[in-house]
This record gives C-alpha cells, structure tokens and sequence, in this order.
C-alpha cells in the first residue's frame, strides 16, 4: 500500500530531531530533553482527555508513582534502571487501572475533582513518607548513563517519545479508537451502542498512566532527583496547558504544544514572571481563536495541500480506507 | 381488551416490571411480550411511563421489581452494551449521537461491537448500505452535529440497523421532524418492518404511530390501560379518558 504524503511528512521532523543534537549547546540539549518528558506526559494525556474524555489531574501524580517506584527500586534494591523504569510503568499502570474502576461512574467536573484530590494526596504522602521518599529533601536515584551528557538522555527521550506516540496511535487506529471518543461524546449512546464503556474507560486509565509511569521514570534517573514538586497543580496546569496549546484532540498537536511551551517558557526566562503572564495569554488566545489547538490551525491554514480531499459519498469500495482515515490520529 | 399473554416464543419478554422514582412509581407492574417480528405501537400522554419502560427494556434502568427476558435470557441488572450483544437496539428521545465524529463513524461505532464483525471492508460495506437506505451517503464524512433534526433522527435509526439487531425500541423517532422528513422516517420504519424486524414504537403522533403498527399498547400513570389492534384500541373509553383528563 503507497504511503500518504502525510505519513512520509512525519519523516521530516524525525530526521529533523535526530540530527539536532550536534548543533545544540549543552543548554538548549537539556530543554529539548525534558521537553521529550513533557512532550509524552501532554500527549498521553490528551488521549485520556481529549480523546477519551476523562478530564483527569492524576497525570503528574501517576509520572511520580512511575518516577518513585523507579527510583526506589534502584536505590533501595539495586534492580538496574531499565527494569526499575519497567516496574514504575506496572505500578503506575496498576494504580491507573484503579483510579479508572473507582471513577466508573463519576463524569465531568466529578471525576476532575477526584482525580485532584488523589494527586494531592499523593503529593502529601511523598512528603509524609520521608523515611521512604526522603520527602521534600527529594529523593537521589542513579542516573541511566554514566559521564555528563545529556546526549544519550535527549536520544532516550526522543525514542521513549516515539514509542509511546506509535503506541497510543496503535491503539487509536483500532476500533477502540472509535470506541474511546463515543465514550468521550455520549456514554449512554456508546452503551447502548454495544461499547463496554467501564472496560474502555479502565483501558485508558491504565495505558495513559502507564505511559505517564514511563515519562516519569525517564525524568527521574534523567534529573537524578525527584522531588514531591512533580504532583504540584501548577505542574499538572502545565502539561494541560501544552497539550490545550497544541490540540487536546490531537496527539501530533500536543507534542508540538509541549515542545513548543516549554522552550518559550525558557527563552522568556529572563523575563521573570512575566513569562507565565505572556503563557497565560497563549492559552486564553488559544482557547478564544482555536479551541482544537494550534497544531489544527496550522494545519488548517497552511497544511492542505498534503490532506485529500473527503469523497462526496462513501461506496461500498472507498469506505474502507475511509474507516482507517477517520481513526486518525492527526 | 385484556393484556395480551406473553407467548413462549416473545422475543422481548416484560413481566411485571416496577421503577420508582423516589416515591413516584413510573412504571407500575406493567407486561409486555413482544413477538418476533411485531411492529408494537407504543403510546400514552405525557409521564404516563413510556421512556422508563424503554429504558429498562434496554438496560439503560434497572428494574425495581418484575422481570425482562430477551431471547428467552433473563436480563435484569445487565448493562445497556450487554443488551445491545443480546440483539436489543434502541433510539433516544432527543437524538443523541456521537456529534463530533463524523456520520460514517457514528455507523461503525456499534458494528464494531459486534462479535460477528469480519474486518473494516465488511463494516464499510454494510454501513454503506445504511447511509443508502436512509439517503445519508452525501453526508458520510460530515459530523453529526451539522445534521437537521430529522437527519439525526435517522442517522440514530442507521447506528441501531447497523447492531443487527433482533429488536428496536424506537423513542418518539418523529418527535420534532419536518412533515417532509416525517414520511420519508414513517416509510423507513415500515420497510424494516416489512423486511422483518421487530419493533417497538414510542411516539405522540398517533396518525403516524397508527399508519405503521399493527398493535397498538396504551400507557398512563405508569400502568398499561389497553392493548390491541389500533383501531380498537383508540376507541377505548380508558384511553379517551387518559388522553382527554376526563
């Protein structure tokens, strides 16, 4: 089957990051790695979010459990670091799939609400816990690479990203894709539909955290530190923030949003607290003048040259494909 | 007119079903046996019960009290999706579709749900077949929400045909729909009929509930008051009296 011009365009980007790092100062490498942890928080939870429709500010609370369960294992038990990261992404996936059974019939503002509350008392046990976490002192974990670079970090980071967006399209490819925003528009309809919405809803949970578990187990032997900071709202806004900027219903949309937020935020740094003024003003401009994002927007105003146009009527032969498009991702 | 007994061979099989409201009583001890291939009309005033009663014969309720069999399967407290495997489709009152994807996706939705989909070409297909039956195809890729009333009305229609079902339960599918737009969904649900399907009917407009049905089940204050041939049954003083106050 012929590749899209849409799908060769993602190559350009890829190439684009890969080659990047030589070109870099040791500054600018670090930004862009932590924007990679960014990047796979905002677009993980987009798929709950914008996707799914679970409006949840557990996300950060679940890249610490991941960060910590990591960390823990490879300070307390000497478990090598890449088995520690596989078994923050259980535990985070694990405490997901709870989080998902006990919200099954909370909705909206409801399940917001609980979801706060759960990463706030998290945060509160990461402090309590000091004997375990070290509490607000932070908690030392062994870096994943020896010496001082942060090269093998921003290629980690880039292939974690990578992975976790071929995953998440994977699975918004397949009919749970279409099962996922029929739970996100009406659940009584996606019932009635047929659609399992308790199961899908506890499905997304544990796959988002899961993959929040993996950002945060990358972040914490990254940083070398984890501090109970990670759950604060202001950091739970931030990511929301980079994936609202970018496209809350788009998983290309809120990397490009996280990547984006995040290198702004350090290239107004000088400026103070002016710059989460100027980022405040971003998203109220987003949200006024383009509620998808503006990774939609570009791609509505500048991007149609590589998007088919839409068949006048679906025959029997042009709907399949018609059914992969309409699972996109984009 | 007595009830009509429920046969061994009903298809949707109410016995004795009860919901409560706090202390209001909705549905109050009502039966009704569905036979394979009925075209039911469903009628009665205003909070006389009906969409509770669709509601529980979908899964959408559970029933305080009596039974709900489909297919011979008792159904209490199983969720809407295991009532929507077990062949039951339904529509909503007001249209309520999935109105940010688009009419195709509304379509596959509920066919990907079922154990019998073989790959997308066959979904595709037969969501094709759909959109032609309802004369939605030049508005497949379209979403939802840019729909007329009338066209989210059979757009709800197509997403139950395409869950194959055994049964659809119909809630006041010509509720707000243009007069011109009203023949063309009363022709659409004749011919389902006509094709075999079962069907259970809610509606106010009686012209358009009599036009198409064959037996014609009458509601008020929770309870059912008459049960027969449309005709018959509209002359009934019960039902008179439920529609007029007297």
């Amino acid at each position: 089957m012929p590749r899209s011009p849409l799908q060769i365009w993602w190559l350009v980007p890829i190439v684009a990051a890969l080659a990047l790092p030589p070109l870099l100062n040791g500054y600018w490498l670090h930004v862009l790695s932590v924007s990679w942890y960014y990047a796979i928080l905002a677009a993980s939870w987009a798929l709950l979010a914008g996707y799914a429709g679970q409006f949840s500010f557990a996300h950060m609370a679940f890249a610490a459990i991941g960060g910590y369960a990591s960390g823990l294992l490879a300070v307390d038990l000497h478990l090598p670091v890449p088995l520690g990261i596989l078994c923050g992404i259980a535990a985070a996936g694990i405490v997901g799939a709870a989080i998902g059974w006990l919200c099954l019939r909370m909705r909206g503002p409801y399940l917001s609400l609980f979801t706060l509350a759960f990463a706030l008392i998290f945060q509160l046990m990461l402090i309590a816990e000091y004997q375990f976490t070290r509490g607000s002192l932070g908690l030392s974990v062994p870096e994943i690479f020896a010496g001082r670079s942060d090269t093998p970090y921003y290629y980690t980071g880039f292939v974690l990203l990578l992975v976790s967006l071929s995953a998440m399209s994977f699975l918004l490819r397949s009919r749970v894709g279409i099962f996922l925003r029929a739970l996100r528009e009406d659940e009584d309809a996606a019932e009635a539909c047929g659609i399992d919405t308790a199961l899908y809803k506890i499905l997304i949970f544990t796959v988002t955290s899961a993959i929040a578990g993996l950002a945060g187990g990358f972040y914490g032997h990254f940083v070398g530190i984890l501090t109970p900071n990670l759950v604060t709202i202001p950091e739970m806004g931030l990511v929301v923030a980079m994936a609202v900027v970018g496209g809350v219903e788009s998983l290309p949309g809120a990397v490009v949003g996280a990547v984006f937020v995040y290198v702004l935020s350090e290239v107004l740094r000088d400026t103070g607290q002016m710059r989460f003024v100027v980022l405040g003003l971003l998203i109220m401009l987003t949200q006024r003048y383009a509620q998808n994002g503006l990774w939609t927007l570009a791609l509505g105003r500048g991007g149609r040259f590589w998007r088919r146009p839409p068949p006048r009527a679906v025959a029997p032969e042009a709907a399949a494909p018609a059914v992969e498009r309409e699972t996109n991702v984009g | 007119m007595a009830s009509q007994l429920a046969a061994p061979t009903a298809l949707v099989d109410a016995r004795a079903l009860i919901k409560r409201f706090g202390g209001i009583r909705a549905v109050d001890g009502i039966s009704l046996a569905v036979q394979p291939g009925e075209l039911v009309g469903l009628i009665g005033p205003n909070g006389s019960g009906k969409t509770t009663l669709i509601n529980l014969m979908s899964g959408a309720l559970v029933p305080d009290g009596g039974t709900i069999r489909v297919g011979g399967v008792v159904m209490n407290g199983k969720a809407a999706h295991v009532f929507a495997g077990h062949g039951v489709a339904r529509t909503f009152q007001i249209p309520r579709l999935f109105r940010r994807m688009t009419v195709l996706e509304n379509l596959l939705a509920p066919a990907l749900t079922r154990k019998s989909a073989h790959g997308h070409g066959t979904i595709a297909l037969r969501a094709a077949e759909v959109l032609t039956f309802l004369r939605l195809s030049h508005l497949a890729h379209g979403e939802a929400r840019a729909l007329s009333g009338g066209q989210q009305k059979l757009l709800e229609l197509g997403r139950a045909m395409m869950l194959e079902p055994r049964v659809f339960l119909l809630d006041e599918p010509f509720a707000g729909v243009h007069p011109k737009l009203l023949g063309e969904l009363v022709e659409r649900i004749a011919e389902l009929s006509r094709r075999g399907y079962t069907i259970v009917l809610v509606d106010h407009n009686l012209d358009a509930v009599r036009g198409v049905v064959r037996r014609l089940v009458v509601m008020a204050r929770g309870r059912q008051i008459a049960d027969g041939a449309p005709d018959e049954v509209l002359r009934s003083p019960d039902v008179i009296d439920a529609y007029t106050g007297a």
